[in-house]
C-alpha cells in the first residue's frame, strides 16, 4: 500500500460564468482524518462532487493509491473504493436497516433478492461498528445520529478505502458526536482515509490530524498538520482578504432617527435575547460564521418564520408582523434572499415580470388591471439604473448572467420602495466588478435613506460596506461593532468576538 | 428580410408546429374525404370542440400554479345535472338556472382549493376525494336518471348554427379571451403565474400562496362547471354522465400545448390547438369508420410524441444557449 490513499492536483471546475474551483490540491493518507474548510462558496462542494465523481473536472487530476483515475460517474467513484456521506440523508425511510445497508450491493440468488444473505452481510457491518441496531428495523423509526452512522456503514459496506463526510455532525447531539468520532478513531486505526467536511472548528482540532482550506475556490492552506494551526489562524485561511475589492470611498456617519429595532427577540428557530437597532438611512452588516442564525432571523423579521418574544419596534412602534406580505405592505420591508435561484427569482419568466412582482398591486388600475406598457414604465428605471444587462425586458431572466439576475433581484426590491431593505450574501457568485457595484449601490440606497441590513459572510466586504457590524455566533448577537473600516483591526474584533463567545460557553 | 424574421418568430412560437400540424391533418383529412369540409361535418366538430376547450383551461389553470385538478370533470358532471334538474323539476328559467350552476362550479373549486390552501395536503390527494365525493353525489341525487325535458330555447341553442360554426362555440371563445387577458393583464392573473413559477419567490415578495391556490382552483371549478352546462345544450339532456371522459383530455390538450407540470406557464393557443388536434383525430376516426375506441390510444399516443417534440426542443436552445456562451 502507498502512503498516499487519494491525491488530486491542479482540480479546476469551470461552470458557464462561473470557475466554482481553481488548481485545488488535496492529499489523503491511509489512517488520517483529514479536515475540509472554507465558507460557503469556498468550493468544498464542487471538490467532493469531483472526488465522488459527480462532476467532471474541467482540468486536474485525480489520483487513488497511486494510480491516475477518471470517474465518469458516481458509480467509478464507488468501486474505486471512494465512499461519501453526503450531507442530505440518502436512505429510503420505508426500507429496512439491512435493505438500506446494501442498497447497492443487494445480494441474489438465482436472480432473486437473498433475504438471508443480505441480512448476514449487514449485520456484519453492523458488528464492525458495534451498532447495537436491528437490521429489520424500518431505517425511519432510527434516531438522526444512527442514521448519520447507518450511512457511514453503507459507504463502508462496499469497502470504502476513502470515506468522504460531508457536515456529519450537522443534525446530531453532541453526545452522537463523541459515538461517530470514537468510531471515525476505530476506523483510523483500520487504515481508513477519512475526509472531514465540517464548519465546526472545536471538531475539526478534536478528532483532525490535517487540515486543508479552500477560499474563493482556491487553496488557502494545503495538508497542513493540524498542530500547527490554532483557531485564529483556521479563520483567517476562511475568511481570507480580498485585495481585489473596490474603494468605496468615504461615508460620513449617520445621524438619524432609529427605524428599527428588536428588545429580546427570540424565535422559533431558536434566537433568543436578540438585541440590536438600525437608523434610517444606516448600512448594518451582519457577519457570522455558517449556522450562526443571520438569514433565519432575517426570515423571521419579514415574517417568514415566527417570532416567539420580544418586541420588533418600527419608528418607535411595536411592529406586528404575521406574514410577508403584512412586512411589505405594512412596514416596506424587503428581503434579497441569498438563494436567488431556489426564492428569490422566477428564472423562467421576463425581467420585466420579475421585477413587476412587487409593485403589480401599486402599479394595477381598475382595481387589477396591468398591461406590459405599464409595468414597463415602472420597471425600465430600476434596469437602467442598475445596468442590467440584457436585450430587452422581456427577456427571460435565466438567460442573464448571474451577476445580472443579481441586480434583478435587488431591483425588484428598490422598485416596492422598501424603507427597511435586508439583503443576504448581496455578492454570492457575482464577479469583481458587479461586486464593486453592488457595494456602491447599497451605499446609494442608504444614502437616500433606506435602512440596509446586509447579511454577509465575506468578511472584507462587510467591513467595507457597513456602518456598524453585529457579529452572531450560534443564534446570538456576540458583538455589536462600529466600523471602523480598517480591516485588520475590525477582523480581529470580529473574530474576537466569536472565539470569546465560544470560550465563554465552553467554560460554562 | 422582413419576412425572414417573421417565418423565424412563427417557427419560434411554441404553437406553430401544432398550427402546422393540425392544417396537415385538415387538408390530409379534406384530400381524402371531401366529406371532412362539408359543414355539416364542420358543425359536428365545432360542436365537440366546444365543451372540451372550457375543460382544457379549467385544468391548465391548476396546471399553472404547479397542481391538478381531477375533479374537473366530476364538477362538470354535477353542475350538468344540477342545472338540468333545476329547469326541469323545478322549472326555473335558463338564466337563473345558469347563474346558479355557476355558482355551483365556483363553490365546489373554491372547496378544493380552500382544502388544499389551509390543510396543506397535497393537491392531487384532494381533488382525487373530492372527484369521488361530487360524482357520488351527482349519480346519488339522479340515480343515474338524466333530465330530458330541457327548455326549447337551450336546445336551440345547442344545435343552432353560423355557416360550419356550432353556435355554442361562442362560449368557449368568450372563456378563453377573458382568461387570456386575465393572466396577461390582471394582477391575480400574473400571481398565478409567479406562483407557478417560484411559489418561494411569489410568497417573499409578499404574494400569498394559499390565495393563490383557492383562486385558480375557483376559477377552475367555475370554468368546469360552465363546460358542463354547455354540454347539456349540446346533448339537449341533463346526463348524469357528462365529464365522465374529461380527464384524460383536459391534461392532454395543456401539455401537447406546451405547458409545464411545474408551474409558471400556460400557453393559451398551444392549448386551443391541443384541443384541435385531440378533435380532429376524433374527426379523422368517425370518417374513416375507424371503431372509436381506438381513439385513446392515438391521443396517448400525440401526447408521448408531443412532449418528446417540446423536450428535444428546449434541449436544443439550451445547447445552443450553451455554445454561444462559450
Amino acid at each position: 500500500m502507498t502512503d498516499v490513499a487519494l491525491k488530486i492536483e491542479n482540480a479546476t471546475k469551470r461552470f458557464p460564468g462561473v470557475l466554482a474551483l481553481d488548481h485545488a490540491a488535496l492529499e489523503l493518507r491511509p489512517g488520517e482524518v483529514h479536515a475540509l474548510l472554507g465558507e460557503n462558496g469556498a468550493g468544498k462542494s464542487t471538490l467532493i462532487k469531483i472526488i465522488t465523481g459527480v462532476h467532471e473536472p474541467t482540468e486536474g487530476t485525480v489520483w487513488v493509491d497511486g494510480e491516475e483515475v477518471t470517474f465518469k460517474s458516481p458509480h467509478d467513484a464507488m468501486d474505486a473504493g471512494i465512499g461519501a456521506v453526503h450531507q442530505e440523508r440518502n436512505l429510503i425511510p420505508r426500507f429496512t436497516v439491512a435493505e438500506n445497508i446494501m442498497l447497492e450491493a443487494v445480494p441474489t440468488k438465482r436472480g432473486q433478492v437473498d433475504y438471508a444473505e443480505m441480512r448476514r452481510q449487514a449485520e456484519y457491518w453492523l458488528s464492525e461498528l458495534d451498532l447495537d441496531i436491528d437490521p429489520d428495523l424500518p431505517v425511519q423509526r432510527l434516531s438522526v445520529a444512527q442514521m448519520q452512522l447507518l450511512e457511514i456503514a453503507r459507504a463502508l459496506s462496499l469497502k470504502s478505502r476513502v470515506l468522504l463526510l460531508d457536515e456529519p455532525t450537522a443534525s446530531i447531539t453532541e453526545h452522537e458526536v463523541q459515538v461517530l468520532f470514537s468510531f471515525l478513531r476505530k476506523l483510523k486505526a483500520q487504515g481508513v482515509a477519512i475526509l472531514f467536511v465540517s464548519h465546526k472548528l472545536e471538531e475539526v482540532f478534536e478528532i483532525c490530524d490535517r487540515v486543508t482550506v479552500l477560499r474563493d475556490g482556491k487553496n488557502a492552506c494545503t495538508n497542513v498538520p493540524i498542530s500547527d494551526l490554532n483557531r485564529d489562524g483556521v479563520v483567517a485561511h476562511m475568511v481570507g482578504r480580498d485585495n481585489a475589492l473596490s474603494d468605496l470611498g468615504h461615508r460620513a456617519p449617520v445621524d438619524a432617527p432609529t427605524k428599527l429595532e428588536l428588545k429580546d427577540v427570540s424565535t422559533r428557530i431558536g434566537h433568543s435575547n436578540v438585541n440590536l437597532h438600525a437608523k434610517k438611512g444606516e448600512v448594518l452588516g451582519f457577519y457570522g460564521l455558517v449556522g450562526a442564525g443571520r438569514s433565519e432571523l432575517a426570515r423571521a423579521l419579514i415574517g417568514a418564520d415566527k417570532i416567539t418574544g420580544g418586541q420588533v419596534l418600527i419608528d418607535g412602534k411595536e411592529a406586528k408582523i404575521s406574514s410577508v406580505q403584512d412586512a411589505l405592505r405594512k412596514y416596506q420591508m424587503g428581503y434579497v434572499s441569498e438563494d436567488r435561484k431556489g426564492d428569490g427569482l422566477i428564472l423562467a419568466h421576463s425581467v420585466a415580470d420579475n421585477i413587476g412582482v412587487t409593485i403589480w398591486h401599486k402599479i394595477a388600475k381598475f382595481g387589477g388591471f396591468v398591461t406590459d406598457t405599464m409595468q414597463r414604465k415602472s420597471v425600465r428605471g430600476f434596469v437602467d439604473r442598475l445596468e442590467v444587462k440584457t436585450p430587452s425586458l422581456q427577456q427571460t431572466l435565466g438567460n442573464l448572467s448571474g451577476g445580472n439576475q443579481q441586480k434583478v433581484s435587488v431591483a425588484k426590491w428598490l422598485a416596492a420602495e422598501t424603507e427597511i431593505l435586508i439583503i443576504d450574501e448581496p455578492t454570492v457568485g457575482v464577479d469583481i466588478r458587479t461586486k464593486g457595484y453592488l457595494h456602491k449601490l447599497i451605499w446609494e440606497v442608504a444614502e437616500a435613506g433606506v435602512t440596509v441590513l446586509v447579511i454577509s459572510s465575506d468578511m472584507p466586504e462587510i467591513v467595507a460596506v457597513a456602518d456598524r457590524l453585529i457579529v452572531m455566533n450560534e443564534m446570538q448577537v456576540v458583538g455589536d461593532l462600529p466600523n471602523s473600516r480598517d480591516y485588520d483591526e475590525m477582523s480581529q474584533k470580529i473574530m474576537q468576538s466569536i472565539v470569546g463567545a465560544s470560550d465563554l460557553k465552553e467554560s460554562a | 428580410m422582413k419576412n425572414d424574421n417573421l417565418m423565424k418568430r412563427f417557427l419560434a412560437a411554441e404553437w406553430s408546429s401544432l398550427l402546422i400540424l393540425s392544417l396537415v391533418m385538415m387538408a390530409a383529412m379534406t384530400i381524402i374525404t371531401p366529406r371532412f369540409l362539408n359543414f355539416d361535418n364542420q358543425a359536428i366538430l365545432t360542436r365537440s370542440l366546444a365543451p372540451l376547450l372550457i375543460v382544457a383551461f379549467a385544468q391548465a389553470i391548476v396546471i399553472g400554479i404547479g397542481q391538478m385538478n381531477l375533479a374537473v370533470g366530476a364538477i362538470g358532471g354535477m353542475v350538468a345535472v344540477f342545472f338540468g334538474g333545476m329547469m326541469e323539476a323545478w322549472g326555473f328559467p335558463i338564466p337563473v338556472a345558469i347563474a346558479i350552476g355557476f355558482a355551483c362550479g365556483v363553490a365546489a373549486g373554491a372547496l378544493n382549493g380552500a382544502i388544499i390552501a389551509f390543510s396543506g395536503i397535497n393537491g392531487f390527494i384532494v381533488t382525487l376525494a373530492t372527484l369521488s365525493i361530487f360524482k357520488g353525489l351527482n349519480l346519488g341525487v339522479t340515480k343515474s336518471i338524466p333530465f330530458y325535458e330541457m327548455p326549447d330555447a337551450l336546445v336551440w341553442f345547442g344545435e343552432a348554427r353560423f355557416g360550419p360554426f356550432a353556435a355554442i362555440l361562442i362560449v368557449p371563445v368568450i372563456c378563453v379571451v377573458a382568461l387570456a387577458w386575465f393572466l396577461k393583464y390582471n394582477i391575480y392573473g400574473r400571481q398565478i403565474l409567479a406562483v407557478g413559477g417560484n411559489a418561494h419567490a411569489a410568497e417573499l415578495a409578499g404574494i400569498s400562496n394559499n390565495r393563490v391556490t383557492i383562486l385558480a382552483h375557483t376559477i377552475s371549478g367555475a370554468l368546469a362547471g360552465v363546460a358542463g352546462m354547455l354540454s347539456v345544450a349540446r346533448l339537449g339532456v341533463g346526463q348524469p354522465t357528462i365529464g365522465g371522459d374529461w380527464l384524460l383530455a383536459s391534461f392532454a390538450a395543456p401539455v401537447i400545448g406546451g405547458a409545464i407540470l411545474l408551474g409558471g406557464h400556460i400557453p393559451i393557443l398551444g392549448t386551443v390547438l391541443g384541443v384541435l388536434v385531440i378533435i380532429l383525430i376524433e374527426n379523422l376516426l368517425v370518417l374513416y369508420g375507424v371503431d372509436p375506441q381506438y381513439n385513446e390510444f392515438f391521443v396517448g399516443a400525440l401526447i408521448l410524441a408531443a412532449v418528446g417534440f417540446n423536450h428535444w426542443r428546449s434541449l436544443r436552445a439550451e445547447a445552443r444557449l450553451k455554445e454561444g456562451k462559450a
